[in-house]
């Protein structure tokens, strides 16, 4: 049987789109039946892996685009995030340092320990001067992926 | 969207000055939460009390919020505690390894009567 195909957004490299990113991953949500957990830890790893490319892929400047590829697969959720800045490959980030006993944590790299958390592989390439960075989250989908009919 | 964008409303109950955040926080709209905690400390606010229970969504940038708001609390000789952390947003703290950094209690009431 046949899965639904890949959904394709493109956003600016704009914090403001974020909000637009997790409404679209809703509309996703809804159409696929992805579990309302699975589709919140989702939602929160899309927007800290696309915060990120945001805030540090092209340190120039301007306008960029940045391409996300969700698809539905038997075993649950594939989001492929792709942007044309620096080279960032989110499985090589350091560890952070256990915080000093009495000490306030350093902020740096919490975003990709927890996206690390939240979906159960992270995948990267670098392809054509692109960055590919692919997060699998492993999930039963409802009924739209067992054959639900798109009117 | 109304429904996810983020809300802050202060109010008091004796010396403690609560702060209700509720809606989503993320890299776009972190910065508006980090400005309202440090107008309350620059405005002799000595104990905030923040409290989560309405956020809906939150992303490691409400984290960097609220470890730079402590910091400026200290500075300003004063304290920050958060309460109504629950279900997948007190997940996302415990992820994040940010549970044990900040002074956490359960409900507002739990809140207040330890302060």
């Amino acid at each position: 049987m046949p899965l639904p195909p890949t959904t394709h957004i493109v956003i600016r490299n704009n914090v403001a789109d974020l909000a637009v990113l997790t409404a679209a991953m809703g509309r996703v949500g809804d159409e696929h039946g992805i579990p309302e957990k699975a589709l919140f830890q989702l939602q929160v790893a899309l927007d800290e892996i696309v915060s990120n490319v945001i805030k540090y892929a092209w340190p120039e400047g301007g306008a960029h685009d940045i391409e996300i590829r969700i698809t539905p697969r038997e075993e649950g959720i594939e989001i492929e995030i792709i942007d044309d800045g620096r080279m960032f490959d989110p499985r090589e980030a350091p560890k952070r340092d256990k915080p000093l006993p009495g000490q306030r944590p350093q902020p740096g790299g919490v975003g990709v320990q927890m996206t690390k958390q939240l979906v159960d592989r992270v995948d990267y390439a670098r392809i054509d001067n692109r960055n590919h960075t692919t997060l699998t989250k492993l999930c039963a989908l409802g009924s739209a992926v067992s054959g639900r009919k798109k009117t | 969207m109304n429904n996810t964008a983020l809300r802050m409303q202060h109010s008091h109950a004796g010396p403690v000055c609560i702060l209700s955040v509720g809606g989503r926080i993320d890299s776009g709209n972190a910065a508006d939460l980090l400005d309202r905690l440090n107008g309350l400390l620059s405005s002799g606010e000595k104990t905030i009390l923040l409290d989560l229970k309405e956020v809906l969504y939150l992303t490691s940038a409400a984290f960097r919020v609220l470890l730079v708001a402590s910091d400026e609390a200290e500075r300003n000789a004063a304290r920050m505690v958060l309460c109504g952390l629950a279900g997948q947003v007190r997940e996302l703290f415990e992820m994040g390894g940010l549970l044990e950094a900040f002074t956490v209690h359960g409900s507002r009431e739990d809140a207040l009567a330890r302060l």
